[in-house]
């Protein structure tokens, strides 16, 4: 009862967030570009309700475009990375044998890579803004989507109402989609989540290193890389509002994951 | 046995090595611009057109990609990572002037961790349902969930700003004399930043593991007959601690990708930081550079802790699973 309890506390949490940067353009007060020189590193309050930047735009406003940014890339790159994990694991799970055994040893390699490093790496190759973000970190975090599905499709392969099904003669395309897929789900759902966590981190990271997102684009990861050099002349609100942002959403992305986890395990 | 698990777990890193230099290869490859400028970097534009054809004759620019794959790491194999392009140094003295820092860094927030998470996990494991053990799993949720270099600049701006007590950035001070002492000062902020964020997950891993272990049967066996409860504990431990290396060993690559991160936030000059420079200044020798020994890095302490689970478990050891 208590789970369910703090379960829908913590939707609620990540809807309120999500519906505030869906909605960016209606709520925020300025615009996330909108420059005033006479007021620059102001404080919270007066009218701006969580001060300006070094360039005066309303932090504020910016917090909810940029979380419109950070959102939507994490969540392209989770969708991707959803897509091509569901096909590396289902076609190693479903087939099995020699090539899963191959296909599994290649997965083991690409895991031991650091993906920032590689991220980094392409970075500096491509330079493709917003999208060829979404797409860098899909292409690098499918690795334990697949890993979760192969192992499913290898454990709902063996179960009797599978096997029933084959004994009928029912078409492989309904197995893997009625059967295999359907009941892989949960577990799909959670690896997914935490990926999107992750695919947040991984944004948040590049950009405040300066070779995210471009610097015109506003995300809480480009905020946090002026933040850097604000708050040493004692402007903490700059750096401070993102960041929570990002462990807010973060915490509630965990909180709903281990909810959602646990029951099924047993 | 034994030689033969452990010439199979090299095979890996070896194919993981070759992976990591095949991607960085091509990055290289699909850098802009020819390249043997990008090899050469800021010399190049020294370079006269007869001396150009010559490098692409000898580096076989004018074959096949995966021919040139073929000569750049046989040539890599012999310790020639070419000459940074903003230095005009070899790339492999620049690595070995960053390496101890990385090092350093690495090995004393793990060695942090893994103490702090074992005496965590073990005390929150032991006791089902105890204040210790809830508390832990919200711990370490809420710590997990902190970005690293955000903590990062909070510190920074209460520490080094506001108190003054540690120095901001970098690993020594300038004119300092380098001393183990001014070094370990400028440690403490990254490190303590680096075991906050992650201490809690391997904690709650361990106290999972143990929280399982209890529930076996021959757990209850053991009680049912008195053996002694001290002895219970070493049981289960020693069977928790399975599970715990593993979930080390997988989680090291994301634990490297970090602490890259708080590197370059702190200056710390390792590997990390250096690699993120490499990438922002387009400084693609030494960016491929750091990409592999970080590759190599990564790989060995792998090798280093499946050789720990060897020793310790006896499945292992007499051939099974695997």
């Amino acid at each position: 009862m208590k789970t369910r309890k703090s379960l829908l506390f913590w939707y609620a949490i990540l809807g309120f967030i999500v519906l505030m940067t869906v909605f960016a353009s209606v709520v925020a007060p300025y615009g996330p570009n909108d420059m005033n020189m006479d007021n620059v590193y102001g404080a919270p309050g007066d009218g701006h309700l969580l001060g300006t930047d070094h360039l005066g735009r309303d932090v504020f406003s910016r917090l909810l475009a940029g979380g419109k940014v950070t959102l939507t890339v994490a969540s392209v790159s989770v969708l991707l990375s959803l897509v091509l994990g569901v096909l590396y694991g289902g076609i190693s799970g479903y087939i099995g044998g020699f090539i899963d055994t191959i296909m599994m040893r290649l997965l083991e390699a690409f895991i031991t890579i650091p993906s920032l490093i590689i991220i980094l790496a392409f970075q500096t190759v491509m330079q493709g803004g917003m999208w060829g973000m979404a797409l860098i970190i899909g292409l690098t975090g499918w690795l334990v989507t697949a890993r979760i599905v192969r192992s499913e499709f290898l454990r709902l392969k063996e179960a009797e109402f599978v096997q029933m099904a084959n004994m009928f003669g029912t078409p492989m395309w309904k197995i893997i989609i009625g059967h295999l897929l359907r009941n892989s789900v949960p577990a799909i759902f959670v690896v997914t989540l935490f990926n999107f966590a992750g695919a947040i981190f991984i944004e948040v990271s590049l950009s405040f290193l300066g070779i995210g997102i471009p610097p015109a684009i506003p995300s809480w990861g480009n905020m946090l890389y002026y933040a850097q050099n604000d708050i040493l002349i004692g402007a903490w609100w700059i750096g401070l509002f993102p960041g929570i942002m990002i462990f807010i959403t973060i915490l509630a992305i965990n909180f709903i994951g281990e909810g959602l986890k646990n029951p099924q395990r047993r | 046995m034994t030689a033969k698990w452990i010439g199979k777990r090299m095979v890996m890193g070896t194919i993981v090595l070759l992976i990591v230099s095949f991607l960085s290869f091509f990055i290289m490859h699909a850098a802009p611009g020819d390249p043997a400028t990008a090899f050469y970097g800021g010399n190049a534009q020294t370079l006269t057109t007869a001396e150009k054809e010559r490098i692409a004759q000898a580096f076989a620019l004018d074959r096949p990609v995966l021919v040139q794959y073929g000569v750049w790491l046989a040539e890599t194999l012999t310790g020639n990572l070419g000459y940074s392009s903003k230095e005009g140094r070899p790339v492999a003295t620049i690595l070995m002037e960053r390496l101890p820092n990385t090092l350093l860094l690495f090995s004393v927030t793990l060695f942090f961790i893994i103490i702090g998470s074992i005496w965590l996990g073990t005390v929150a494991g032991m006791k089902e349902g105890s204040l210790w053990d809830r508390g832990l799993s919200t711990f370490s949720i809420a710590t997990s969930s902190i970005p690293a270099f955000w903590l990062g600049i909070l510190f920074i701006s209460f520490f080094a700003v506001k108190l003054g007590i540690f120095p901001s950035s970098g690993t020594g001070e300038i004119g300092g004399d380098g001393g183990l002492v001014d070094k370990l000062r400028h440690l403490i902020m990254p490190a303590a930043v680096l075991i906050l964020t992650h201490v809690g997950i391997y904690a709650r891993f361990l106290q999972e593991s143990i929280k399982a272990e209890s529930r076996h049967y021959y757990v209850m066996v053991a009680r049912a007959n008195g053996v002694a409860e001290k002895e219970i504990r070493q049981g289960i431990l020693r069977n928790a601690s399975m599970p715990y290396l593993n979930y080390i060993g997988m989680t090291i690559p994301s634990f490297f990708g970090g602490s890259i991160i708080v590197e370059s936030l702190f200056s710390w000059s390792g590997l990390g930081q250096l690699t993120v420079k490499a990438a922002m200044t387009k400084d693609f020798p030494l960016l491929m550079g750091g990409i592999l020994w970080t590759g190599l890095i990564v790989v060995i302490s792998l090798f280093i802790i499946d050789l720990l689970m060897y020793a310790l478990n006896p499945k292992l050891r007499k051939g099974g699973v695997r």
